[in-house]
């Protein structure tokens, strides 16, 4: 805010005043944008919480023959709930199993596997991957999203 | 350097000189803090402004929906809960500052030649900011808003001639709904915020067209600089005012009640407390004298606002002396009345339900929906079928909740196979009943109590017998007494003896025995729960 021209005498006071004018007001406006910047920047930090789900026991699993499973994730969305359908592979060698989202990481088609040729492969631009997940021939910039699992009695969970 | 820019600035918009012609303005001398009353209004209105513009952010204007963004800002949304405290009691304190406001123009005499037009603007932003109010309960969509309002559309029914036009136009449908949740929102987003703004402008531009009146007796000597001799007290009142109003938002938090449900025809509505008043004065014009409640004296008030600086013309300012001296009485009368009539109001406020009392019916509804063996968690659960009920929304009408326990899978089309026989009912009607009843005391945000196994027992033998005729804490039947405070009237081995034999204890009742068809356990589960409700 300006101070327009003084022609009083007691020029100090007055000076004075505009400053505890100006910091009364810029105190309340910072108040204020604390409270409502706060709550309109606080949900784009938010992270979505990670889950541990039961994808599958390791007794279906053969060795080396990536098994398509879909994961139910059920998850808060502001003030709606959702649920997402997501596709893994589950792939088992000896004891430990792997997972691969079935996203195919170059346009994000869903990727299937082909018993016959025993690799992962995407209609869209013909991405070709292993079961491994590395990428073997076509456009997909990077191998299959790995997933974090573990195994419980048999019981392999996954964390999305 | 950042002198400069500013300079720059200036030449090309010359920004400094609208900023002098906002702050130059010569004030009559020993014109005081009485003056401050506007400017904490406007304070108030930007403050409205600001913490509504982030609810709308996260508010959705659906009865599906509305009541768990609200659920959602409060409990999810970092600062939410007190964004929302600071938009609910700044409508209070908004309502307070403007009859504030006005009493300073009346009983200074203000409102006199040349400035009735600045005066008229006033009374008009002073219905708008009510109409704000109004509009503003409904959207929580708690049972509040939505009972509060279905009074508000039945008064407006009542006018004479134009009710039933007016009432459906307010509805937006033949029922208090989606239709009406829509239009009251845009009206508290969109028409409104717009009428307010243009209304301040040119209230402001009347005010320092005609300059302001003044004080009563102006002191000797030169007039003073509103800024920054003036404005710095309205800083002061301001801050004041600011500083109250987060104190209050901290300290108690905006109430909300449990979900809307309209197929509760028990719930006793009240409107907000500037309100109340003429809620109240239904009390006393019922049946065709109901327009007089609803429009004839409201009409009055306002027409005597309204009309005041046209009737009142002397030359007189000060409120005790003659010419205004009658007027100055009738606006005590008024607000006397008011007065009197918000404290009738008060008195008459029904107990209502305390978040904090259970009652049994909730409790017996948490056991079965979390106890052991519940069959909820077969499908709420994380990677489950359905969400786990920590995350569900509130978002199905009772029937369907009601109808999904019975059956949880028929009505969750696709999940269940074509080799998967249909389950038997899972759940009672009464159980689904209870575990309703719970569901909504949970999503209303109050954490259910710590109960022993005496009143868990009681608990659930309330919920499949006693519930269908006698009430506790807002719950179950209306046939027999209410039991919420039975404990006040019986001792212990009279409730027993009720229990086990009415017919023996009052002759000819509705009532049958319970001797012989609950356990020992459960009729001492009952007695002891009872005798405690005082």
């Amino acid at each position: 805010m300006s101070q327009p021209e003084s022609s009083v005498s007691s020029h100090d006071r007055r000076g004075f005043l505009v400053r505890i004018v100006q910091a009364t007001h810029a105190a309340i406006g910072a108040t204020l944008a604390f409270i409502v910047g706060g709550a309109v920047v606080a949900p784009s930090f938010g992270r979505r919480e990670t889950l541990w789900l039961h994808a599958g026991d390791l007794t279906h699993l053969a060795e080396d023959i990536p098994l398509p499973v879909t994961l139910r994730i059920a998850r808060p969305d502001g003030a709606s709930e959702v649920v997402d359908r997501r596709v893994v592979y589950l792939v088992r060698s000896g004891d430990s199993v792997r997972a691969f989202d079935s996203t195919c990481t170059h346009l994000g088609c869903r990727t299937k596997f082909n018993a016959e040729t025993m690799q992962i492969e995407c209609p869209c631009h013909g991405g070709v991957y292993d079961v491994a997940g590395r990428v073997i021939g076509g456009p997909p910039p990077a191998p299959l999203v790995s997933m974090s699992t573990r195994i419980e009695n048999g019981r392999i969970m996954v964390q999305v | 350097m950042v002198d400069h820019l500013l300079a720059w600035l200036d030449s090309r918009t010359g920004y400094r000189a609208l900023v002098r012609l906002a702050l130059d303005e010569e004030l009559p001398s020993g014109t005081g803090w009485t003056f401050t009353t506007g400017s904490v209004v406007t304070l108030l209105v930007g403050c409205q402004f600001v913490t509504g513009l982030g609810l709308a952010m996260y508010y959705v204007p659906a009865p599906s929906l509305a009541y768990d963004s609200v659920r959602f800002i409060m409990q999810d949304l970092t600062l939410g809960w007190l964004l929302r405290g600071l938009h609910y009691w700044g409508a209070s304190f908004l309502v307070v500052a403007a009859v504030m406001h006005l009493l300073r123009v009346f009983l200074l005499g203000s409102y006199k030649a040349p400035r009735e037009v600045t005066w008229l603007s006033g009374i008009l932003m002073l219905l708008v900011i009510l109409a704000f109010a109004l509009t503003g309960y409904l959207l929580p969509w708690d049972q509040k808003a939505y009972w509060a309002t279905t009074v508000t559309i039945n008064i407006a029914r009542s006018s004479p001639l134009v009710g039933e036009y007016l009432s459906s136009v307010m509805r937006g449908g033949p029922d208090l709904g989606a239709l009406t949740l829509g239009r009251w929102f845009s009206a508290h987003v969109f028409l409104l915020p717009a009428a307010l703004t243009a209304l301040i402008v040119a209230h402001v531009a009347l005010m320092r067209k005609h300059g302001i009146s003044g004080p009563l007796k102006p002191a000797p000597g030169a007039g003073v600089a509103f800024f920054p001799w003036h404005v710095v007290k309205d800083t002061v009142m301001m801050a004041a005012v600011f500083a109250s109003l987060i104190t209050v938002a901290v300290l108690v938090a905006a109430p909300l009640d449990e979900i809307a449900n309209p197929a509760d025809a028990n719930y006793i509505p009240r409107p907000e407390w500037y309100f109340l008043s003429l809620f109240q004065l239904l009390k006393y014009f019922p049946g065709p004298l109901e327009p007089m409640a609803t429009m004839v004296i409201p009409g009055v008030v306002v027409g005597f606002l309204v009309l005041l600086p046209f009737v009142d013309r002397g030359d007189g300012r000060h409120p005790f002396q003659s010419p205004r001296r009658m007027l100055t009485a009738a606006l005590a009368a008024i607000g006397i009345g008011v007065a009197v009539l918000t404290g009738l109001g008060v008195a008459d406020l029904p107990a209502g339900k305390d978040p904090n009392d259970w009652g049994l019916l909730p409790i017996a509804g948490h056991e079965i929906a979390t106890g052991a063996g519940n069959s909820c968690a077969r499908c709420h659960e994380p990677g489950g079928p359905a969400a786990p009920l920590a995350i569900t929304r509130l978002a199905k009408d009772e029937e369907w909740l009601l109808s999904h326990m019975a059956d949880p899978v028929a009505i969750a089309p696709g999940v269940r196979s074509d080799t998967d026989p249909a389950p038997a009912p899972v759940m009672s009607r009464f159980k689904a009943q209870a575990v309703v009843a719970y569901l909504r005391r949970e999503h209303a945000g109050n954490p259910a109590p710590d109960v022993d196994a005496s009143e868990r027992l009681a608990a659930l033998t309330y919920a499949e017998t006693c519930v269908v005729c006698h009430r506790i804490s807002g719950e179950g039947g209306t046939l027999g007494p209410d039991l919420t405070r039975v404990g006040a009237r019986r001792n212990a081995a009279g409730i027993k003896a009720v229990i086990e034999d009415a017919p023996e204890m009052y002759g000819e009742t509705a009532m049958p025995r319970f001797g012989d068809r609950l356990t020992p356990e459960q009729i001492r589960a009952l007695v002891k729960y009872l005798e405690s409700r005082r």
